[in-house]
């Protein structure tokens, strides 16, 4: 990783480059997260705007940090290094480079529309946005941080509220879908533990600091070859790579709708990132000797993904199932082994986590009106809620690759990508892009489409104060639609430094 | 958001003619959805700019022989590089011109045609992003950048033709519309990527320079060529993706005309004769296409011959016009298949806006219902109506039939005869279902029979006779697209010189024309004519198509050659009840099984366990005692060599 120095990394030295960025984030999710626990249970209202005031500051701080990197330098920035337990070479280790800092941006407008879509809640407020503070303070923390252990416990940190959230605020078989998600995600964790300390162990080298464990030479290329589908399953689960995906649909179904939006908008990134941080990073030959499996599954698991949407009849399971192809697309440009592919699923990464957002959060507001997710049950919305099937219709559109908006240019680029290295593969791949214009399609005529329904005649449409964070997703899309430059430029400031400092 | 610098005057005048509509769509999303007139008004506006900024530019590069390119740097990767740029040329400046004239035209008369719709901004702003993507389509100097904008117009197309989505046909038409050209496009986006990885970049000038020949081997190239047009036969509905085109008429007519016949499904062949010298490097695949168009021309003349609603009968023509253009690219006619598709442009529009004069008056589509309602009394539209149908059939001093005979003679210099009889039984044919619905449309049976004239003998025709058909805004594109039909065909050496320069004409010479080529076609327009006028015109006509006699062929048209049933079929029982469900029960059984299956079985082990652990003494003693015995009779039977 060039314009890092390396030096340093047994010797265990504080390094702090400035003001500790990354570390105010964490630092205001905690703080958030406190002064939440010390608020009384009744004052919901001040409950809710402590929460838009501290999730809103770490939005700002992503966004300054999103501008702020620079991407004629590259490589790791905002650097801060803090020995923890230098015994076992456990190191506190933030920075960010060209891959993280996407999903950091991403993570900072999901929780922030996140907590504004739960606007209307009124059910044990505190201990919802507590745990919600919670989970995101963990995913920060996972794309910030740069040593494995730490990694490790924050992705636990994120996982473990989940449970409690959906099997407390949740809706359809949630305390079913809570069971199958945690087990389901402890399962991958399980597969992580061993395979960190495979790695700690090999390397002989006393720290869990990947930028040294991803020197070259410091794992055999067996070694890389066992370890790599530990770290790929295990992080693969919560990316929803086929066969592991079943838990995603009836997750989202069940979870409340903010925690929906960082659920597939974010929470699947994080096993996407860490099969890139970890997995690639550390075991890159590995990767390559694994990466036709990859692509097969994620191949598969996109068209699988489209065809077993197609036939679902609640709203938010058909999300789930979009998820899981659209995530195949993320793990497609992960198997190709070059740049455009890194680009691309990264990109899609991106994309993907503010268009579900977007999606839940739709759902989120005719849920709460009508009631019910069921698609037979809906229909004629337009007419009631042209807003609300505004969001839903622009989001679905960027869910089929319309051009303009984010998605297309994620999925053009990892397919372009992936088609120089498994033509077969991809073109199976793109066959999914029918499927799912049909089932969005289809979704979107059965929901908003068709006569006024009588039952919905009543109902109020998204009013301008809660359709702030809708236009802030929908406004993303755009922007990144129109002007995908803006982040394909810091992409590639990681994505050629490690492609080329791959051993041929 | 991009940084556009214009160059010079002309880049100006380009961004202006693009960009105007897209500010129109989003001004009309924004802010003016509650206020109608502004909103109509903004669209107006734009398209109006652009239509001038396209004549200023036909006007201004008439005689400039090189093509210009504008392009801006708009994504850059690794080694791959998307410009956003425009690229001038003689056959993007004439479709630009023709998109913004039609564009224009159809929007004032939906002025008329609209009114009083509750979605009355929302059209507009839709028409605006349609003009926005199909200008921008057009004059794309990127295959990527063209395709991006082919997604944008299929996108506009689906929020058209579902305009009106409280109608269930509608939201099913435009799903079908969307689902089918989306088909063809995947196959495009193939193609692009075969192209983007072989020749490196997708700029229509590099891949139309004979190098791509040098860079890719020639089953490569014919390979990329035969998926490229595959979204040329989503998007311009032909052959076998052609059954969403009549379907799509569900939309608004104006829409129809503006859209689904003149410029949106022409974007196709458009595409065709963009990338011409590049496909023609591959005679093979010249050869497919050819056939594909042949028999998209004459499948869908025979689903017009039997058709009842007027809509229908010319979106099969529009089909079947555009297979007969890409049978005239194909052949190696370039200008023909340009000029036809100018012409066509033309008079298809004008036969749209006609019919929806009609329909807005009347409230049906049936031929049938429209004669007997008096529609020969609205004089303007039917004069306009004749012209268009003579023109469709190539009757002389009409557009359609100089056009019409510049394919003929290219398909005469082709490679097999059979493509010229092909032809000429497509010319033949047309003449004789436009007539079809012109004589039932102007002699009604009632109308034949009683001497009294125009008005004698009709019922009051249901919603009153509304006279809307003559005002002003309806009035006005009809006459002008009569005479653009009228004087079009005169301009064939002109346009001729500026599309192919000093006479050079491309892989075909058009001078060795056959000389009873022309009499031929005019004859058998002339017999179409003919028997249409003899079954339906006539008095005392039986009114009874030589097609309906036969029921096995009836049934056959009517039913869209079974096209439909076969989708119908595919989609519902492989996808949906095949895959989707296995898929969909995989999940619950397969993989949840398994897992609940693991689950349950560390549940039962923890019971059986747990069950140890109970602390009841007396199981305790007896398990006690059960291993003593065993390890007794295992010592004893150790030691006693017994194992």
């Amino acid at each position: 990783m060039p314009g890092v120095e390396i030096k340093g990394a047994l010797s265990m030295q504080i390094e702090i480059a400035g003001f500790p960025y990354l570390s105010a984030i964490l630092i205001t999710c905690v703080t958030g997260l406190l002064v939440i626990l010390l608020l009384p249970e009744e004052r919901k209202g001040e409950i809710k705007w402590v929460s838009a005031g501290f999730s809103g500051t770490t939005l700002l701080l992503c966004v300054y940090l999103f501008f702020a990197y620079d991407k004629t330098r590259g490589g790791l920035q905002f650097v801060e290094k803090v020995p923890w337990v230098p015994s076992l070479g456990i190191q506190y280790f933030n920075a960010v480079d060209g891959f993280s800092l996407p999903n950091l941006l991403l993570t900072g407008i999901v929780f922030f529309t996140g907590v504004l879509t739960m606007w209307q809640l009124q059910e044990r407020v505190k201990e919802f946005f507590a745990l919600y503070f919670l989970m995101v303070l963990g995913v920060f923390g996972l794309f910030v941080s740069m040593d494995l252990f730490f990694i490790f416990v924050w992705y636990d940190v994120s996982l473990f509220p989940m449970y409690l959230l959906i099997a407390v605020w949740g809706t359809t078989r949630k305390e079913y879908a809570a069971m199958k998600l945690t087990l389901y995600l402890f399962a991958g964790s399980a597969l992580l533990l061993p395979g960190m300390i495979y790695l700690y162990v090999h390397s002989g080298l006393n720290t869990f600091d990947i930028t040294a464990l991803m020197q070259p030479g410091t794992f055999t290329t067996a070694q890389q070859k066992f370890a790599f589908p530990l770290f790929y399953v295990g992080f693969g689960i919560l990316a929803g790579v086929w066969p592991f995906h079943t838990w995603s649909p009836v997750g989202h179904a069940a979870a409340p709708h903010s925690v929906s939006m960082v659920h597939a908008g974010v929470l699947m990134k994080i096993g996407a990132f860490g099969v890139l941080r970890v997995a690639i990073f550390l075991c890159p030959e590995g990767w390559q000797y694994w990466s036709g499996v990859m692509a097969f599954l994620a191949a598969f698991g996109i068209i699988y993904g489209a065809l077993a949407g197609l036939r679902q009849t609640d709203l938010k399971y058909v999300i789930g199932y979009s998820s899981v192809s659209h995530m195949g697309i993320v793990g497609l440009g992960l198997s190709t082994v070059s740049v455009e592919g890194l680009n691309g699923a990264v990109f899609q990464m991106f994309a993907h986590g503010i268009m579900t957002a977007l999606l839940f959060s739709a759902v989120g507001h005719i849920y709460d009106r009508t009631h019910t997710k069921e698609i037979g049950e809906l229909g004629g919305l337009s007419r009631v809620m042209p807003v609300a099937s505004f969001y839903f219709i622009l989001a679905a559109l960027a869910g089929m690759g319309i051009p303009g908006l984010a998605c297309f240019w994620g999925e053009l680029v990892v397919f372009i990508a992936a088609f120089k290295v498994y033509p077969v593969r991809t073109v199976v791949a793109l066959l999914a892009l029918v499927v799912s214009a049909l089932f969005m399609l289809r979704v979107v005529q059965r929901t908003f489409y068709g006569p006024p329904n009588e039952r919905y005649a009543q109902l109020s449409d998204v009013s301008f104060s809660s359709g702030i964070p809708r236009m802030i997703l929908a406004g993303v899309l755009l922007l990144f639609g129109l002007y995908p430059a803006l982040l394909f430029d810091v992409i590639e400031t990681a994505s050629i430094p490690f492609m080329n400092g791959l051993p041929r | 958001m991009i940084p556009f610098q214009a160059e010079d005057a002309i880049h100006m005048t380009v961004i202006l003619a693009t960009l105007t509509p897209l500010v129109a769509f989003l001004l009309i999303m924004l802010g003016t959805r509650a206020r109608k007139n502004l909103s109509a008004g903004l669209s107006l506006g734009a398209i109006a700019i652009s239509f001038g900024c396209s004549l200023l530019l036909l006007a201004r590069l008439w005689n400039v022989r090189e093509p210009l390119e504008y392009s801006t740097r708009w994504v850059a990767l690794n080694r791959m590089e998307i410009p956003f740029g425009f690229l001038l040329d003689p056959v993007s400046l004439l479709m630009l011109s023709i998109v913004t004239l039609i564009c224009l035209l159809v929007q004032v008369y939906s002025l008329g045609y609209m009114a009083g719709d509750p979605g009355f901004s929302r059209y507009y702003a839709f028409m605006s992003l349609f003009a926005w993507a199909m200008t921008s389509l057009v004059l794309s100097s990127s295959l990527l950048q063209l395709f991006i904008f082919w997604e944008l117009v299929g996108l506009s197309s689906y929020l058209l033709i579902g305009f009106w989505y409280e109608k269930f046909s509608a939201t099913q038409a435009g799903k079908k519309a969307f689902v089918m050209t989306r088909a063809g496009d995947v196959s495009f986006l193939l193609g692009l990527i075969l192209v983007l990885v072989h020749v490196g970049n997708p700029a229509i000038l590099e891949m139309n320079s004979l190098d791509s020949a040098g860079l890719m081997p020639s089953g490569i190239l014919t390979f990329a060529a035969l998926l490229i047009f595959g979204g040329i036969v989503g998007k311009s509905a032909q052959f076998p993706l052609m059954t969403w085109l009549p379907d799509a008429m569900e939309g608004p007519t104006p829409v129809s005309a503006l859209l689904h016949s003149a410029t949106m499904v022409a974007a196709g062949v458009y595409l065709f004769a963009r990338l011409f010298p590049f496909f023609a490097l591959s005679p093979t695949a010249m050869g497919i296409f050819l056939f594909i168009g042949t028999v998209s021309m004459i499948l869908a003349s025979t689903m017009a011959m039997v058709a009842r609603d007027i809509k229908q009968v010319w979106a099969y023509s529009t089909i079947s016009q555009l297979g007969f253009m890409i049978m005239g690219l194909a052949a190696g006619g370039y200008f023909a298949g340009v000029f036809h598709l100018t012409t066509h442009a033309g008079f298809k529009a004008l036969l749209f806006l006609c019919s929806g004069v009609f329909i807005h008056t009347w409230h049906t589509n049936d031929i049938f219902e429209l004669g007997k309602g008096g529609a020969r009394r609205l004089k303007i539209p039917v004069i306009a109506l004749v012209v268009a149908a003579g023109a469709l059939a190539g009757l002389p001093p009409f557009s359609g039939f100089f056009s019409k005979e510049a394919i003929l003679a290219a398909l005469a210099l082709s490679s097999h005869p059979v493509w010229l009889a092909a032809g000429l039984l497509g010319v033949f044919l047309t003449a004789y279902y436009a007539f079809r619905v012109l004589c039932i449309l102007l002699f009604p049976p009632s109308a034949g029979e009683e001497p009294s004239g125009p008005v004698g003998g009709l019922a009051p025709a249901p919603k009153g006779s509304r006279q809307e058909g003559s005002s002003r805004t309806f009035i006005w594109p009809l006459i002008i697209l009569a005479f653009l039909t009228l004087l079009l065909g005169f301009f064939q050496g002109p346009l001729q010189h500026f599309l192919l320069g000093e006479g050079k004409a491309l892989l075909v010479d058009h001078g060795e024309q056959a000389g009873w080529l022309p009499f031929t076609a005019l004859f058998l327009s002339l017999a179409g004519v003919g028997l249409a006028w003899a079954e339906f015109g006539r008095c005392g006509a039986a009114r009874l198509s030589f097609v309906e006699r036969i029921p096995f062929l009836r049934e056959l048209f009517s039913r869209r050659w079974y096209l439909d049933h076969f989708y119908h079929f595919f989609v519902d029982r492989i996808v949906d009840r095949g895959f989707s469900k296995l898929f969909a029960q995989n999940d619950n059984r397969v993989i949840d099984g398994s897992i609940e299956a693991v689950s349950r079985g560390t549940l039962e082990a923890g019971r059986f366990l747990a069950f140890l652990q109970s602390g009841m003494i007396q199981y305790r003693l007896l398990v006690s005692f059960a291993v003593m015995v065993l390890l007794s009779l295992y010592f004893f039977y150790r030691d006693s060599g017994g194992f």
